[in-house]
């Protein structure tokens, strides 16, 4: 219902600030009377707080409120709410918070933490999930069984703080049959920091008996919901709003700095910055996590893979936080992008005692592409065919069943490989290489999903001819709110995008909203917006049709009038219209939600999953080049191309934008990013000497094809397009370094020792004893589905 | 003694120590916050002024050693409200994402403009070694730099 195309190539209004240097982020904000907030940090992994003395530090200069866990009574988490904002009695990783601080400047609440007096008795630890899997392993939280269930259904036992299973068909009766080959691999993946230019920031005010946190956040209503749940406070009495944020990822996501400063607010009457330092973010961002994985498949010489099962090890850290979530996701990634004959699945998150774990742009698929992919390509070097050729064979398409047992719609992957085809041969040939390295290249598919659920907007109609949106929506720096949904509003209204006003987040003005992630905001929030802006739409030209004395539905909205279709210059202008209907009855608005249709899966295919089936898949095909130095170990990657399922382009170039930047996270995710946890239980990378992110020395421009006309129920046939450009970068460039060395890659990312390892044959098989042999082994119940089938 | 610091054209006092951060007097007593201390450390150059005309990280200059220096901050860059080059081109390429790293990005372009008017695509990606962006890819960066450069 418009009769504009909401696509468009429209810049960015935030931009020309953010090249003068003017945009205040969350870190850049300052409140009169403001006061600055530091945390006292645990220096142990695991142990028990003997005492914790703030009197001396309470009687140091410039000092206004110290809080403790007293203050903070809740408990939060997703799944299982096992995490209190400061420690309670037990340190479970280093890091964990024991006190805040606020005093009149950054230095006096540092010095003032020196002089908190802790004494901390040390307990054993299980730094790796290897060690937390042990039969006589230390329990990360002894107290388990205790803690508040939010959501049924996930087996639970000691270490292991979350397990999801999929089972459909007969995988033992797959893997017994004469006519397969069993291909096994294992493969282990680091941790990843997001690196978000700026920190997890926050600057908390309290006023009339209610919390105001001005925070760098994703998700307004997260933070504003478990604030509540830690501070014991009722929701209602927190309101979240959200300066333009420096870089998410996914890091803000969840909550970070928030209770702190909220808490040291209301303490201290005054307002209250606290901007976590680089170390800071450095030592405890939430990283994408670690993750042990085994898959099998049965696969027959013709390329049928008839069983295929799987076991994926992801650490949550300290506590379960999303990955207790995210064990819902192997069944769409590990188990995505091929048709499987039967299949089974554990996803297991398991405590250690390490900093926690979060969600980082494409959780859990960016590694189980990786594993799934270099899998396929070791199934096909087994029976002998053609990687390309297999991957063609065995491609979801429509009508096929995925893990779950969901119907997935439309052939998608098979055109785009073909559309990836197309871009290769196009290409112009390298030059003779004789530089003595060593070359590989791979094509490697992904799969992932809009992440939907319940969203809110509201248009409101300004007799001025302007449109105010009003969203819970948040400017990440993905653009979503400065183009997608202007551009939706503005077509929907006939009216220019940049007439439509951007309301910045504020949960006291905009209804519940999941978050900005999991790309989400113009299919989400679009479609709510879609909504609002048509009923916006209908009551304006209700009141043109008596201006106009013309029937509503031979009306356009188009370039800022109301006009009898195919008559231009007829009618009024939505201003005119506007400013009557505003006289006549009032104020014009709409309102408008969404949340995810629900597509089905099979019934008793799944247990523990927090989404059984995906409402919109996302795919993805990339392909890259690289050279291999085998006197260094060094990867160049040459050249770098993607094909991606988009639904419909709304801006093609901000897509192509997010489309590079998420595919140069990626390559730093296969060559060189990674954090390692010392013997200490500490991170051992605290900057950017030690972690070592992309520099535009390292980055080749990507190709990129935006593959359009996939089904989606998104507004306008939409689909999330910035989350997913990071999806199978690990993959495609693993596979590529396994094609130019003819070793076996089980391990990201890539680094120059790593590669050399392999080259020299030092690198011994990747062996996971934690991952039992016989896969029902690995359960720490059956799988059991509420339906009790299966 | 107070410092003296020419910020921008406007000559002002300080009365801080000698040997803190010039970022941190540019943001906590002027209020200038487009220099952003992302690392502090001197790898990501979201924090880059010019000083004399020279590129420098603002976190690893104590205050002291810019003491009566002409320092020219991402705020002092457009003039009369008009982008200057690099960042009328990083608008038009619809470069810009998060955009913290965009201040530090616009200075250290901003002097690469001015004083090598030949520069090529892999000088550009040599010149931005100090300049860590985690959003965009840096290839449009790139593109928006050739793009100034052949707008005289």
């Amino acid at each position: 219902m418009s009769d504009v195309s909401a696509t468009m190539d429209l810049r960015r209004r935030d931009a020309a600030d953010k090249l003068r240097g003017r945009t205040r982020y969350t870190a850049d904000r300052y409140l009169p009377g403001m006061l600055h907030a530091a945390v006292l940090r645990a220096s142990v992994p695991s142990g028990r707080i003997v005492r914790l003395d703030t009197s001396r530090a309470a009687r140091m200069p410039g000092v206004r409120a110290i809080v403790t866990d007293a203050d903070a009574p809740g408990m939060m988490g997703i799944g299982i709410a096992d995490h209190p904002l400061f420690a309670r009695d037990l340190i479970h990783y280093d890091g964990e918070p024991l006190a805040a601080i606020a005093a009149t400047t950054l230095a006096q609440a540092q010095a003032a933490l020196a002089a908190i007096e802790v004494e901390i008795e040390p307990l054993p630890a299980a730094l790796t999930m290897a060690d937390a899997l042990a039969p006589d392993a230390p329990l990360v939280h002894p107290n388990w069984r205790d803690y508040e269930v939010l959501f049924e259904g996930g087996a639970r036992e000691g270490n292991v703080a979350w397990e999801a299973t999929v089972v459909r068909g007969d995988v033992d009766a797959a893997f017994a049959r004469p006519d397969v080959e069993i291909v096994e691999s294992s493969f282990r993946v680091g941790r990843q920091n997001h690196v978000a230019l700026e920190p997890r920031a926050v600057v908390a005010s309290y006023e009339d008996g209610r919390f105001h946190i001005e925070t760098s956040t994703q998700a307004p209503w997260g933070i504003r919901n478990a604030t509540a749940r830690l501070l014991g406070v009722p929701a209602s009495q927190v309101r979240v709003t959200v300066p333009p944020v420096g870089g998410g990822f996914g890091l803000k996501f969840d909550l970070g700095v928030e209770p702190f400063a909220a808490l040291l607010a209301r303490a201290s009457g005054r307002p209250v910055r606290l901007v976590n330092s680089r170390e800071e973010e450095m030592l405890t961002c939430l990283f994408r996590e670690n993750a042990d994985i085994r898959i099998r498949s049965a696969v027959t010489r013709e390329g049928e893979i008839v069983g295929r099962e799987a076991v994926v090890l992801m650490d949550c850290g300290a506590y379960g936080g999303e990955q207790i979530f995210l064990t819902t996701m192997t069944a769409h990634t590990l188990g995505g992008n091929y048709r499987l004959g039967s299949v089974r699945l554990v996803s297991r998150a398991v405590y250690t005692n390490t900093t926690p774990n979060g969600a980082f742009r494409c959780c859990n698929g960016v590694y189980n592409t990786f594993a799934l992919e270099r899998h396929t390509d070791e199934i096909a070097a087994r029976i002998g065919m053609d990687p390309l050729l297999f991957r063609r064979r065995n491609v979801l398409g429509d009508k096929d069943l995925g893990a779950t047992g969901q119907v997935f719609q439309a052939d998608v992957l098979g055109p785009m490989l073909d559309r990836m085809d197309t871009l290769r041969d196009a290409a112009t040939m390298p030059p003779g290489r004789s530089d003595g390295r060593l070359y590989g290249r791979a094509t490697t598919v992904g799969t992932w999903f809009v992440f939907v659920g319940p969203s809110a907007a509201t248009v409101n109609m300004n007799a001025d001819g302007t449109a105010t949106l009003v969203t819970s929506g948040v400017e990440i720096g993905s653009g979503s709110m400065m183009q997608a949904l202007p551009q939706i509003v503005a077509s929907t209204l006939g009216i220019a995008p940049e007439s439509v006003i951007v309301r910045a987040a504020d949960t006291d003005a905009a209804g519940y909203d999941v978050g900005v992630g999991g790309g989400r905001t113009t299919v989400s929030l679009g479609a709510a917006s879609l909504s609002a802006a048509q009923e916006v739409r209908t009551k304006l030209l209700k009141v043109a049709s008596d201006m106009i004395e013309a029937a509503p539905e031979d009306l356009v909205m188009r370039e800022g009038r109301i006009e009898i279709a195919g008559a231009p210059g007829s009618g009024r202008t939505v201003t005119e219209v506007a400013t009557r209907a505003q006289a006549l009855g009032g104020p014009i608005s709409g309102t408008g939600a969404f949340t995810g249709a629900g597509v089905p899966a099979m019934p008793g295919c799944v247990a523990g999953h927090f989404i059984d089936a995906i409402d919109i898949p996302v795919f993805a095909v990339h392909d890259c080049e690289v050279a291999v130095d085998p006197e260094t170990g060094h990867v160049e990657v040459l050249n770098y191309r993607v094909v991606q399922d988009v639904g419909r382009a709304l801006n093609p170039r901000a897509i192509h934008g997010q489309i590079q930047g998420g595919v140069v996270q990626g390559l730093g995710y296969a060559l060189h990013e990674e954090a390692t946890i010392g013997s200490n239980g500490r991170v051992c990378q605290t900057g950017f000497e030690t972690y070592r992110v992309p520099l535009a020395l390292d980055v080749v421009p990507v190709e990129i094809s935006l593959y359009e006309g996939a089904p989606s129920m998104g507004p306008l046939g939409t689909k999330g397009a910035g989350e997913v450009p990071i999806l199978n970068v690990g993959a495609a460039v693993a596979c590529a370094v396994a094609n130019a060395t003819g070793k076996r890659v089980q391990e990201l990312p890539l680094t120059p020792p790593r590669v050399l390892e392999l080259l020299l044959d030092r690198k011994r098989d990747l062996d996971l004893p934690h991952i039992a042999e016989t896969w029902s082994d690995n359960l720490v119940r059956p799988h059991k589905t509420p339906q009790g089938n299966a | 003694m107070a410092l003296s610091l020419t910020v921008n054209g406007d000559r002002l006092a300080s009365t801080a120590d000698p040997a803190t951060p010039l970022v941190d007097i540019l943001r906590e007593e002027l209020h200038l916050t487009g220099a952003k201390p992302v690392c502090r450390e001197g790898f990501c150059g979201a924090c880059m002024v010019l000083i004399d005309g020279k590129p420098t990280p603002s976190c690893l200059t104590p205050a002291a050693l810019a003491d009566g220096c002409e320092i020219q901050t991402v705020e002092g860059l457009a003039t009369h409200g008009q982008l200057n080059r690099i960042q009328a081109a990083l608008d038009a390429s619809d470069a810009v994402q998060c955009g913290m790293c965009f201040p530090g990005m616009v200075v250290s372009l901003t002097h690469l403009l001015t004083t090598r008017p030949d520069a090529t695509r892999e000088d550009i990606r040599a010149a931005l070694t100090g300049n860590i962006c985690r959003c965009t890819g840096y290839e449009r960066i790139i593109d928006a730099t050739l793009l100034a450069l052949a707008t005289k």
